[in-house]
């Protein structure tokens, strides 16, 4: 594939491992970006963002501009949803959705009007005059989210503003087969420039930098003609092709050096990173007003005939997108790329602001399941882990259920991109085992924190039984004693009296008994 | 299990290619063998091959494995060519039927098969037969251009099998040099006129010591480090462990060196004599039985060099590669436990903080 030879014009540093696959983009990056036919029913997927699932506003049979916001946040970590086209609410209930789950989820089907009409959209060039909090809000009310896969509210990434210098444009775009940033770069890098421009204002003047590798030599090209034209000062940094340069923890190590540490976030380093997509959707929603309804996807794969980027609104069922490039007899159907994508369960579920690429593989294009050879130990795993972990320690420890080792072996600091499963000899699903790992060590801590409250609770219980036992008996002695006082207080003389009495009787009938025996006896002491 | 998750995409490799690959690397080596002592060494090396793959075969099916594919991984095979080029060439051949099985046994499957074992199977072959048959096994050949009597391949067949060549003679008549006394190794011959007072220059003044080790070890040496290489550069074997052997040997034996150039070896010499280049590159590399560290591999080399050295200059035995892989054998886990690497963003010590 071609390399662009523009030198970096910072210095980047090593990271550790990484892969070098097939790249595959060729095939989807020659031509312009472009449409498709208007699906004729959408599904907005309202769990789409990290965070909360968003709350719909709209009711059935509701009519809807597209534009229009039919969800809105729950609580201020989650997102905005708006309707991708105009039309009419026809459900709000649980379909499949695209997650590698392929479980189903509340989601929102607006039927298509045809006429694909706006709400009224304010522009708004002077931006400038707007607070921070005003953008912030517009942002979040845009329903931006971060385009480069993880779906973070942007608005929450932008809030921290102190000791922020730098923000980083993550153009990198590391998976193979996917092209969608690129082509955005190559048409709409001046949109982009302005974005960052409006986050750069945001902290009142940030350092910019584009983070893009080396195989995206017309994107490079764009992005230098475009900062000429704004004037904007935006230093590029140009990262060899490497799979996964565009991690952003990995991304921030290539072009300043520095690792995020345990725990911390890189607003910790000063440094704020955001998808290239992202930028376009932010210059979108302050200048044009739009909120976030569509975004490029690349429609990729052996089994595609019409290989490309397409402008695609969010929520069109993936169906649509098959059946209108007239897809051939495909194998797999992949959902963003092959190292961190996932196959799609349904044909049904809508594409969401994450969908980067859906590859339509042909028979034996991608990786088909593998008879599963021993561990060998030969360490490939581990010198293709851009993290440093010992995949293979964490690979025998998560077979083992040993998650406590396993987590010893710092499993949570994987980022799932894949690299040594790719370099497997043994053929060892090695994620799936580290996901397994993960999943059970969350769950046991959920199960953890339920017993412990379940603990509190029975103890709580215990207690309150014997509180309330303790109190019963209390009441009891109380209520013998006050009877016991107010015997004592209504009859206290008769009592004595009575005893006294009774004593008396006692005394005058042992009297009584004794005279009546001295009665019978002869007298014979006298007689005698 | 099927794959049900990413990632999709998959390097084209497989364990089968890396055995492959370290089989063909031994080809230089193997010619160099065969010239000097003869088709003994190949012999070997089949008679070894067939065993490992029957006991494979037999003890897979034992053990209700599926005896087809792994019998076909290549690894049986690896540790039977491992057997057959350490061996003399002419031992003979129930020895190394006993060995290979034992390795196949008792050294792989009893610790669960591939991937499980601690020791390396070839080299736990080599110290059982070592210890059990020293004579046998330390009986080398002159190299072929210091043979007073040359060595067809009918006679090399009849000694392995019979133990007499096809004229009747012993094992004794082939192993004369040409001044008419019977030939040791160079590191052999080197121990035994050490013990007997003379120098080291002395002792180099001897037919079978010539060039950087000695006539024919030297270019056996070579071509292992040649296929040694080849195998660096195709990223089957990491670089860490051969670096290691051979930074280990340097330093203990140039300290000796230093120390009395009359009395120890040079680093040169311990470098291209005995088996260092196939032990270095071949042996000490089993990923299975090595530590899987970048820098537990380089203890774990560094290791079996000095323990090489030491077994050769001070031990009773004329080479030691054998026996210092199956004692580093023994550290690994200590040295995988003690040498993780730093995770990204993690501080340095924080590695090895262990709940426990």
């Amino acid at each position: 594939m071609e390399r662009s030879n523009f030198t970096s014009e910072i210095p980047i540093y090593e990271i550790p491992g990484g892969i070098h696959p097939e790249e595959h983009k060729t095939e989807s990056n020659q031509t312009a970006i472009s449409s498709l036919p208007l699906a004729k029913e959408f599904v907005i997927n309202l769990k789409a963002q990290a965070g909360n699932r968003s709350a719909p506003t709209v009711e059935l049979g509701q009519s809807v501009l597209k534009g229009q916001v039919i969800a809105k946040n729950d609580g201020v970590f989650s997102s905005f949803q708006h309707a991708p086209t105009s039309g009419t609410v026809t459900a709000i209930e649980k379909r499949p959705i695209a997650h590698a789950s392929g479980l189903e989820d509340l989601c929102i089907v607006i039927k298509s009007d045809g006429r694909d009409s706006w709400v009224k959209l304010e522009r708004n060039e002077e931006y400038k005059s707007l607070s921070r909090e005003q953008i912030l809000a517009r942002i979040f009310e845009a329903g931006i989210v971060g385009l480069g896969g993880a779906s973070f509210p942007s608005h929450i990434k932008l809030q921290r503003s102190e000791g922020i210098e730098t923000l980083i444009i993550n153009a990198a775009e590391c998976e193979p087969y996917i092209s969608c940033d690129d082509k955005l770069i190559q048409e709409n890098a001046v949109e982009i420039l302005k974005g960052a421009e409006i986050i750069s204002h945001l902290y009142n003047k940030l350092n910019i930098i584009i983070g893009i590798e080396d195989n995206k030599p017309k994107a490079i090209e764009a992005i230098k003609v475009a900062r000429e034209k704004l004037k904007l000062d935006v230093k590029i940094g140009v990262v060899p092709t490497k799979y996964p340069s565009g991690g952003e923890k990995q991304l921030i190590q290539l072009l300043t050096g520095k690792e995020v540490q345990q725990g911390k976030l890189p607003a910790d380093l000063g440094l704020v990173m955001h998808n290239a997509g992202t930028c376009f959707a932010i210059y979108e929603a302050i200048i044009d007003g739009k909120p976030l309804v569509d975004r490029v996807v690349t429609l990729t794969g052996n089994a595609c005939p019409k290989k490309g980027n397409y402008r695609v609104p969010i929520g069109t069922p993936v169906k649509h997108l098959i059946d209108s490039v007239q897809t051939q007899d495909y194998q797999q159907l992949i959902m963003g790329g092959p190292m961190m994508g996932f196959e799609i369960h349904s044909l049904h579920a809508g594409i969401v602001k994450a969908t980067n690429c859906i590859i339509m593989a042909a028979k034996s294009e991608l990786s088909q399941p593998q008879d599963v050879a021993p561990c060998i130990r030969c360490g490939e795993c581990m010198i293709a882990c851009p993290a440093s972990l010992l995949p293979q320690q964490l690979y025998w420890h998560a077979k083992a259920d040993e998650f406590e080792k396993a987590e010893d072996y710092n499993l949570f600091d994987c980022i799932e991109c894949g690299a040594c499963a790719y370099v497997c000899p043994s053929d060892i699903p090695l994620v799936q085992y580290y996901r397994y790992a993960k999943s059970s060590i969350r769950n046991n801590r959920l199960e953890k924190i339920k017993a412990d409250k379940a603990r509190d609770r029975h103890e709580a219980r215990l207690e309150r039984i014997e509180r309330v036992k303790r109190e019963k008996a209390e009441k009891h002695r109380k209520a013998a004693e006050t009877r016991r006082k107010a015997a004592e207080a209504s009859g206290k003389n008769d009592a004595k009296k009575a005893a006294v009495e009774a004593a008396l009787a006692r005394v005058q009938a042992k009297k009584k008994a004794q005279a009546e025996q001295s009665d019978l006896k002869p007298k014979q002491d006298e007689g005698s | 299990m099927g794959i049900l998750s990413s990632p999709f995409d998959k390097k084209p490799n497989s364990v089968t290619q890396l055995m492959l690959w370290v089989i063909v690397a031994t080809i230089p080596g193997l010619i160099a063998q065969v010239y000097f002592f003869g088709f003994g060494v190949l012999i070997n090396i089949l008679l070894a091959s067939f065993t490992a793959l029957i006991t494979e075969a037999t003890i897979l099916k034992t053990r209700n494995r599926p005896v087809q594919r792994t019998l076909f991984d290549g690894s049986a095979l690896v540790t039977a060519w491992l057997i057959g080029l350490a061996l003399p060439p002419l031992l003979p051949w129930w020895m190394t039927v006993v060995g290979t099985t034992f390795a196949i046994v008792f050294a792989k499957h009893l610790y669960g098969g591939l991937g499980n074992n601690i020791f390396n199977p070839a080299m736990v072959a080599y110290v059982l037969l070592l210890i059990s048959f020293p004579v046998q096994m330390t009986a080398w050949l002159p190299a072929a251009e210091l043979a007073q009597n040359s060595l067809s391949f009918y006679d090399t067949l009849s000694y392995i099998f019979t133990g007499t060549s096809s004229q009747g003679y012993d094992l004794n008549h082939v192993r004369q040099g040409v001044d008419g006394f019977t030939m040791a190794t160079p590191l052999d011959h080197v121990k035994t006129e050490l013990s007997q007072g003379y120098r080291i220059v002395e002792i180099q003044s001897s037919p079978i010591i010539g060039g950087l080790s000695g006539i024919g070890w030297q270019w056996i040496n070579l071509g292992f480090l040649f296929g040694g290489i080849v195998l660096l550069l195709r990223k089957v074997a990491a670089w860490h462990i051969p670096v290691g052997v051979l930074a280990g040997m340097m330093l203990m034996s140039g300290f000796l060196y230093v120390l009395s150039p009359d009395q120890y070896l040079s680093p040169l010499f311990h470098w291209f004599s005995g088996a260092t280049m196939l032990g270095a590159f071949f042996i000490a590399t089993d990923p299975v039985t090595a530590s899987t560290t970048p820098k537990g591999r380089l203890i774990f080399g560094l290791g079996i060099g000095v323990i090489t050295v030491l077994i050769r200059t001070f031990g009773g035995y004329p080479d030691a590669i054998a026996f210092a892989v199956l004692l580093m054998n023994m550290t690994v886990p200590l040295l995988d436990y003690y040498t993780k690497p730093r995770t990204y963003g993690h501080s340095k010590n924080q590695g090895n903080r262990h709940v426990r």
